[in-house]
């Protein structure tokens, strides 16, 4: 365990850390003492190109990069001296000078590293009068990813990913020199189940995302972290919206979980949040028509099916909601209505252990454990074919479903509408639109819930580790949540308390320019003065 | 289609084993396939040597665009490289390499419109102390003048 | 006077043929080292202070001492990339006397407890890449490389990797990637290719020559070595001579041997009518030295690094009157640019840039600060990156401009050459 001094300032670290990785901290975590880079990431291989990570080791005449000098007893490093700091001016000049004045049309600008390294050392004037070097702009990788090879400052971070990480070698560095380029083989492209990784990591704009590119600018979106809803490996993400919803989903780091990587089925579950594919208004199906009305009321309408009905009430749940959810409402049709018909929907069981080794799963569900815990606890213990036939049978009048918030991986929706459609009552609980719902005739309520990022709740990962996750933002907020239906359903009263938190901070709306969310910035340092 | 030849295929295959890792062998397998390619490499030659030797193309061609001795491009019949290093520009090889494209009637790395001859100005080839020189496919030309540049020139078949 | 320790028969044809290089001693220093224990082999190099002779002079004793002493494998790599412009001895070692560099190589490889070497021989010399090849086959066939060598117990295999056109590839760990299978791209060092070199194993890379000189430290031991040249720089070296002299060509000379002697002397001096203007003493890669530092330089490490310069390769090219040096200048950023293999940004844009500025003034549209600008950045590519390529490329720009400021003022003022009168672009299209 070598100590060492950085900056003046002692620190311990274990043998074999190196000194960015002792500046930096193996978990992301960016404390005071911050070292320039482009080609080093805690979660790939040191390839020491960039010539950015300059330190200066009392000792030693020349600077030596701090990714790939491991700590020893009694060292002090600085990085603050004057050597130090013309060394990474002209390491970003000579990034530069090829570089393209792409900044306005960028979609990296407002997180890009040069862009952040600059204010930090550069505010030179430039002295390159030459011709810059022309290469490929606007390469399409593959089925996600656009290239501009002009921007890329080949620090070899995508190509490290696609041989070390996802292991399926697509990418490579061609040429020699200045005129080197990242691509693909030509009938080869960039697509596999974790490329767009290799967005988030590229530093600048070479890399981005056919998904997001020039939607919004960065400067315009909040992010908050929280926990993906896609399978049951629970990857921990950061999702980025603002008052006109959400745009994008990228990882955030947790080493028991995701690491620093999560797969690209994840990145699109922001778009079942968005409102255009919510459910705003309560529709209740009577032989008038479609009757539209606020959440609760509907709940409450619907109540006079469920509460007092005993056993004739079936609750059928998906893997989807979050275990309080789960605890409130399971406790509320055992203890309260005094029925033990609660089923759980599984949708694809035998894909259910399926793993690709890296991060996706085959249950397509967050919490099916946490569900499975919940059903224990109070000792249900049921199968699906008694409900299919106690509903034929008419043994049970009245079925509440609370519906899957990403409708994409339930290939047996239409089934289950269809066969949970023949009992008398059908209250449907769910986020998203769904058409087959809507033209259903008979008694039906449809209610829309709250989505997953707009309520504290907690999800049990495949491994029995849970995890929590906070509020990011309201999109519908009339929607309810499993708890109110439930309390509602169940005849109970209750108010339901107005949303006074429509944002996070509602002092600071999302679309005004923001300072403090970008803190967690790789590449900033402090927020520089212009 | 480009296919090697079964000679061509065995020789490669011989590569495979010859060193310690058989990445190894990629350089040998190029330099063996471009012969078979009419002095050049294309995509169709790297798909199929990935295929040949199971290395993924983007690693075959990230060495095959690496390494000067690997043509992007067609060229002729006989690969005329001057060297225009600073022995060789010391002693006119520059002049010379001009000179040989003007009798050829053809810009630098273009083809001659029979096919047999290409110029091309090349780094240090290592023969500085017989400057001025040329290689001309596998083989140095050493000491020359600008007229017996040409007639080597003219008597190649 | 040449002192002809190495080349004493090269001049017989027969001499790269097993027989013709028996007949004048070959392999028997093999037969003496074999009776030696390897630790003595070793001890004898590193006293005869015989230093790596392709370019960084690092002492080869030492260098051979840095491997782990335990049962690991490791590897005996011959450099014989030789892409220093202005080198051209190797070739001449390898197509005279092939079997000179396989007994260097059979004894280094026995001192270093190797059992499998390889020669990487760059990929344009076709004609010496035959040669050794033809000359591995008559060792093998005759009991001298493979299983149980001479009936000694030792194995050691000797195989030939051709490159495929890439200066860099003759920096250590560039022909290990290379020799990998990989791009010729140079390795982070530490850790250094003496603890994990050609795939992770312990390897030692060290230039023809310098295995080559092991036969003759063998065979008459480190203090006859020691008798040429000077304390910190033993023994003799071939020098490649070339440029504007009337004989070109390689010489060996014992080291500290003047360099007026080897330009004028051996060399032929200057053609009629010519005056001696620069000399870079040691490949593309030194910096250049005037005529009046000529004058007093000795060919040895310590002399000319003293200068400024360096000895690097020995590849001696001389520059007469007649010649501007604003447009050999372009010649090199040219093939510095050509070459960088791109990994390190300093490196991949600073010689690009370099080239850039250089070409502008020799086309006539240099401005005034371009001068400023050349130094300043060339200053900048030094001791930053992962090799010394990029210190390869800025030092030519530096000690030009510095040593021969005024012709590039001239250029810059003017639009065109003080040497020649006329513009690059009139120089040669």
């Amino acid at each position: 365990m070598p100590k060492c001094t950085i900056n003046g300032k002692e620190v311990e670290v274990k043998d074999g850390t190196t000194i960015i990785e002792a500046m930096y901290g193996k978990d992301g975590e960016w404390p005071e003492g911050k070292v320039a880079h482009y080609c080093w990431h805690p979660g790939l291989s040191v390839a020491g190109v960039c010539r950015l990570c300059m330190v200066e080791i009392e000792g030693n005449p020349r600077l030596q990069i701090a990714c790939n000098t491991m700590v020893t007893e009694g060292m002090k490093i600085n990085n603050t001296s004057e050597k130090v700091k013309d060394a990474a001016k002209w390491g970003l000049d000579f990034h530069l000078i090829n570089h393209p004045l792409d900044c306005p049309i960028c979609d990296q600008a407002g997180e890009c590293g040069l862009q952040d390294q600059y204010m930090e050392f550069g505010k030179y004037n430039p002295e390159m009068a030459e011709k810059k070097v022309k290469k490929h702009k606007v390469v399409d990788l593959g089925p996600t990813v656009v290239l501009d090879t002009e921007r890329c400052i080949l620090c070899s971070r995508c190509v490290r990913f696609t041989d070390e990480v996802s292991k399926t070698n697509e990418l490579g560095i061609f040429n020699r020199g200045d005129r080197s380029e990242i691509g693909t083989f030509d009938g080869v492209p960039l697509d596999n189940k974790y490329s767009l990784n290799t967005v988030d990591i590229c530093p600048v704009g070479a890399l981005t995302s056919k998904d997001f590119r020039f939607r919004q600018r960065v400067w315009y979106l909040k992010d908050a972290e929280t926990v993906c809803n896609g399978c049951s490996t629970g990857c921990n993400v950061k999702v980025y919206f603002n008052r006109e919803g959400f745009f994008r989903v990228k990882p955030a780091y947790n080493p028991d979980v995701n690491g620093y990587w999560m797969c690209d089925e994840g990145r699109d579950l922001y778009k079942f949040v968005n409102r255009e594919n919510r459910w705003l208004k309560a529709k209740k199906r009577t032989y008038n028509g479609i009757e539209e009305m606020m959440p609760g009321a509907a709940a409450k309408d619907a109540s006079f099916a469920v509460k007092s009905l005993g056993d004739s009430v079936a609750l059928v749940l998906t893997g989807q909601y979050s275990v309080e959810e789960y605890e409130s409402i399971v406790s509320t049709f055992a203890n309260d209505l005094k029925s033990k018909r609660i089923y759980h929907w599984i949708s694809n069981p035998e894909k259910a252990n399926d793993f690709d080794g890296l991060l996706l799963r085959g249950d397509k569900n967050p919490n099916t454990k946490g569900l499975q815990q919940v059903l224990q606890k109070h000792g249900v213990n049921t199968n699906w074919a008694d409900l299919l036939s106690a509903i034929s049978s008419g043994a049970i009048q009245t079925v509440v479903v609370a519906g899957p918030e990403n409708q994409a991986v339930y290939a047996d929706m239409k089934d289950k509408i269809r066969d949970l459609s023949k009992a008398k009552n059908l209250i449907w609980l769910q986020t998203g639109r769904n058409h087959d719902l809507e033209a259903l005739t008979g008694n039906v309520w449809l209610i829309p819930m709250k989505s997953y990022v707009e309520k504290d709740g907690t999800f049990v990962n495949h491994a029995g580790l849970a995890q929590k996750f906070k509020k990011t933002t309201t999109v519908v907020s009339e929607a309810l949540t499993l708890t109110e239906a439930s309390d509602l359903l169940a005849g109970k009263q209750l108010v339901i308390k107005p949303e006074t938190n429509v944002f996070v901070e509602s002092e600071k709306p999302a679309d005004r320019v923001t300072v403090e969310h970008r803190k967690k910035n790789e590449f900033v340092f402090r927020r520089g003065t212009l | 289609m480009f296919q090697l030849s079964t000679e061509g295929l065995q020789k490669v295959k011989s590569e495979l084993t010859r060193y310690e890792d058989k990445m190894s062998a990629i350089i040998p397998a190029l330099a063996i396939a471009q012969k078979e390619n009419k002095g050049w490499v294309t995509d169709e030659v790297v798909q199929h040597l990935s295929q040949v030797m199971d290395i993924p193309t983007s690693r075959i061609n990230e060495v095959f665009k690496f390494y000067t001795m690997f043509n992007q491009k067609p060229v002729g019949k006989f690969h005329v490289q001057v060297c225009t290093n600073i022995s060789c520009a010391l002693n006119n090889s520059r002049e010379l390499a001009d000179h040989l494209c003007k009798e050829l009637k053809i810009g630098f790395d273009q083809i001659t419109e029979d096919g047999k001859y290409t110029i091309s100005r090349v780094e240090c080839l290592g023969s500085c102390g017989t400057a001025p020189m040329m290689q001309v496919n596998e083989t140095y030309h050493e000491n020359l003048t600008p007229e017996s540049a040409m007639n080597i020139l003219r008597g190649l078949r | 006077m040449e002192t002809k320790l190495l080349t004493e028969f090269y001049h017989l044809d027969e001499f790269r043929t097993l027989a013709g290089y028996k007949k004048h001693g070959g392999y028997e220093t093999l037969k003496k080292a074999l009776k030696m224990q390897p630790q003595q082999i070793t001890d004898e190099v590193k006293a005869s202070g015989l230093r790596g002779r392709g370019g960084a002079g690092f002492p080869t004793g030492m260098k051979w001492g840095f491997l782990p002493k335990n049962n690991e494998p490791r590897y005996l790599l011959c450099n014989a990339d030789e892409g220093e412009p202005g080198t051209f001895k190797d070739r001449l070692m390898m197509e005279r006397a092939p079997h000179q560099l396989i007994e260097g190589m059979i004894i280094s490889g026995y001192a270093i407890g190797s059992k499998k070497g390889y020669i990487y021989i760059r990929g344009e010399y076709f004609y010496p890449i035959s040669v050794v090849q033809e000359a591995l086959k008559e060792a093998y066939a005759a009991g001298l490389l493979g299983k149980n060598i001479m009936g000694s117990g030792l194995d050691f295999d000797l195989d030939v990797y051709s490159g495929a056109g890439a200066y860099i590839c003759g920096e250590e760990t560039g022909m290990i990637s290379s020799l990998e299978g990989l791009k010729g791209q140079p390795k982070l060092k530490p850790p250094f290719p003496a603890v994990q070199g050609y795939l992770r194993k312990p390897t030692i890379v060290n230039n023809v020559e310098t295995l080559a000189a092991v036969v003759p430290i063998i065979k008459d031991g480190a203090a006859a070595y020691k008798k040429f040249g000077t304390e910190k720089s033993a023994g003799t070296k071939l020098f490649s001579l070339s440029g504007n002299v009337v004989r070109p060509g390689n010489y060996e000379v014992n080291l500290a041997y003047p360099l007026k002697d080897l330009i004028y002397g051996l060399g032929g001096g200057m053609r009629p009518g010519r005056k001696l203007k620069a000399v870079i003493p040691g490949g593309s890669s030194a910096p250049v030295l005037t005529a009046e530092e000529a004058e007093r330089a000795t060919m040895d490490y310590e002399c000319l690094a003293g200068m400024g310069s360096m000895l690097g390769s020995g590849a001696v090219i001389v520059i007469d009157d007649s010649q501007c040096m604003v447009d050999m200048l372009g010649v090199l950023t040219h093939f510095y640019h050509h070459e960088s293999c791109g990994q390190c940004t300093p490196c991949r844009e600073g010689t690009g840039w370099l080239n850039k500025v250089v070409h502008s003034i020799l086309e006539g549209r240099g401005r005034l600060q371009d001068i400023e600008l050349l130094l300043k950045v060339a200053d900048n590519m030094k001791g930053r990156t992962i090799c010394a390529l990029s210190d390869a490329a800025a030092l030519p720009v530096l000690s030009f401009v510095t040593k021969f400021r005024d012709e590039f003022e001239f250029y810059v003022r003017e639009g065109r050459s003080k040497v020649r009168g006329v513009r690059h672009a009139e120089m040669h299209h």
